[in-house]
């Protein structure tokens, strides 16, 4: 009989998680590359709430998983040099204590070796899977549209940009990283063209996050008034029926 | 409620990116100043698992486990060192860097410190000081009788004196560069120091192995451009007031919640 307040609770977990999610996002709304996420709800198959044999089967609600949506973002100017920004589905990729991570973030600088980092100092691979050192008194660096980076008339290398075929093996690891979390390789991107002087900005929609954001707390609101109602319920027909006379 | 806590990271953030921002533009009229930038970076994300979430692709939405992220941080503060406009002052000891590389200064301390900023003048001994009055290195001390004071694009200081036809060589500018600027340490006063992460100075003559040359009578402008820096103003604020509304949403669900009466 308190299957309503069991759904509703339900719903009202999958309603915060939501709002967690969307904090995230506006959070993140001026963080380079970064890709706007969304909670994914579904019925509970596991678990219906219902007795064996009842009419109408009652269903609780899950949040399956989170879907992210790597679309563009907009490209920005910024004039640095080893600003690199990526125009299509590719990463870059960077030498992570733990193996090979992916970015998109492509705000890249030297350490005091020379070698191209990004913000973390680990080192940015190229096409090999080797480091790329740059001598900046050699005179200004040109970075091409498919990542061949110059100095004057001398080939320095080729920066890496690789594409995974299903995007659900990538498995954020924070500071703009992700990590591969199967066997799939990714392969080379020839399709994706990298701007030199340019930053991706997230790809956070404002509107559509606050409108959200709206969204949840009016739901979570009528779940609760709907719980608040059926204990209501509840306690006016106790009142009823344990009336003597 | 986690939303609270990542949004708070979201203001924090938020007002580091003010911060920098109303420094370079306090900084617009500032000799030799180079604009900086926040940069952010997502905080660790807490995976909480689902059986069987990953199953499908649909198109650019990718379902994957529910991962949930903390928030913002600040990653870094960058500077960027592209070249200022050039001034011409007139000055005779006005001295602009066109190109890579930093004039050397002594600090009391003994310690070497780098600047772009090149408006010195000469002390009560004729020596070379800057605007604060330390010395510019290698020493550069002007005759008293000098008529006129010529410096080449390759830091060579020559003095006119009374009398002579010739031009006397009373010293030479050396320019410091690094392999990377952007990590110098900044300590006030037009001023930065080596740091791990810049690298050790390579000394070497203006104009040469691709160091910039000096440039008479001429200041460099700070690179901040005004346009930029107001529009990423306005970016940052609005960005600032949604994470504020998203702590009020928070705090509605909050009350929601705790207004239920069974």
């Amino acid at each position: 009989m308190d299957n309503a307040l069991y759904v509703g609770l339900s719903r009202q977990m999958t309603l915060r998680r939501e709002l967690d999610i969307v904090a995230n996002n506006i959070a993140n709304a001026d963080t380079t590359g970064f890709k706007v996420e969304s909670l994914m709800v579904e019925t509970e198959p596991m678990a219906p709430a219902h007795t064996a044999g009842a009419p109408r089967p009652v269903k609780f609600v899950i949040d399956r998983s989170v879907g992210r949506d790597f679309g563009q973002g907009g490209l920005r100017s910024t004039g640095a040099t080893f600003d690199l920004g990526l125009d299509g589905n590719g990463f870059f990729k960077v030498a992570a204590p733990g193996g090979e991570e992916y970015t998109r973030d492509g705000g890249f600088r030297l350490d005091d070796t020379g070698r191209l980092t990004n913000q973390q100092g680990l080192p940015v691979l190229d096409e090999g899977g080797g480091q790329i050192v740059i001598e900046p008194e050699d005179g200004p660096v040109s970075i091409a549209q498919d990542g061949t980076i110059s100095q004057g008339e001398e080939l320095l290398g080729k920066i890496a940009v690789v594409r995974f075929d299903n995007l659900t093996v990538l498995e954020k690891v924070g500071d703009n990283r992700y990590r591969n979390t199967s066997n799939q390789q990714p392969v080379a991107a020839p399709e994706v063209v990298m701007h030199q002087g340019m930053l991706e900005g997230s790809n956070v929609k404002p509107i559509s996050e606050i409108t959200r954001m709206i969204e949840v707390t009016r739901a979570y609101e009528s779940m609760a008034k709907m719980m608040d109602s059926n204990a209501e319920l509840s306690r006016r027909s106790i009142e009823r029926m344990g009336k003597l006379n | 409620m986690q939303a609270l806590r990542t949004a708070a990271t979201g203001m924090a953030a938020q007002q580091l990116n003010v911060e920098v921002i109303s420094n370079n533009i306090a900084n617009m009229n500032t000799v030799g100043f180079k604009k900086q930038r926040a940069e952010f970076q997502d905080l660790l994300y807490q995976t909480i698992e689902r059986a069987g979430a990953q199953s499908s692709d649909q198109g650019t939405v990718v379902p994957t486990g529910v991962q949930v992220g903390g928030g913002v941080k600040a990653g870094s503060v960058y500077r960027i060192t592209h070249q200022g406009t050039l001034n011409a002052t007139g000055a005779k000891l006005d001295m602009a860097i066109s190109g890579r590389g930093y004039f050397q200064v002594l600090m009391p301390t003994g310690e070497t410190a780098y600047t772009r900023a090149g408006n010195f003048s000469p002390n009560d001994q004729g020596q070379l000081v800057t605007e604060d009055g330390y010395l510019v290195q290698p020493a550069v001390t002007i005759p008293e009788d000098a008529t006129d004071i010529v410096i080449s694009k390759s830091g060579q200081v020559q003095a006119i004196r009374p009398g002579q036809t010739e031009p006397e060589v009373i010293g030479a500018i050396e320019l410091a560069t690094f392999i990377n600027e952007g990590g110098l340490d900044a300590i006030g006063d037009n001023l930065l120091l080596e740091s791990a992460a810049s690298g050790a100075p390579t000394i070497g003559t203006p104009g040469t192995d691709g160091i910039g040359g000096i440039n008479q009578g001429y200041t460099e402008a700070s690179n901040v451009d005004a346009v930029t820096e107001i529009s990423a103003l306005i970016v940052a604020q609005r960005a600032y007031e949604m994470n504020s509304k998203v702590i009020t949403s928070a705090d509605e669900m909050l009350r929601t919640a705790s207004n239920l009466r069974s």
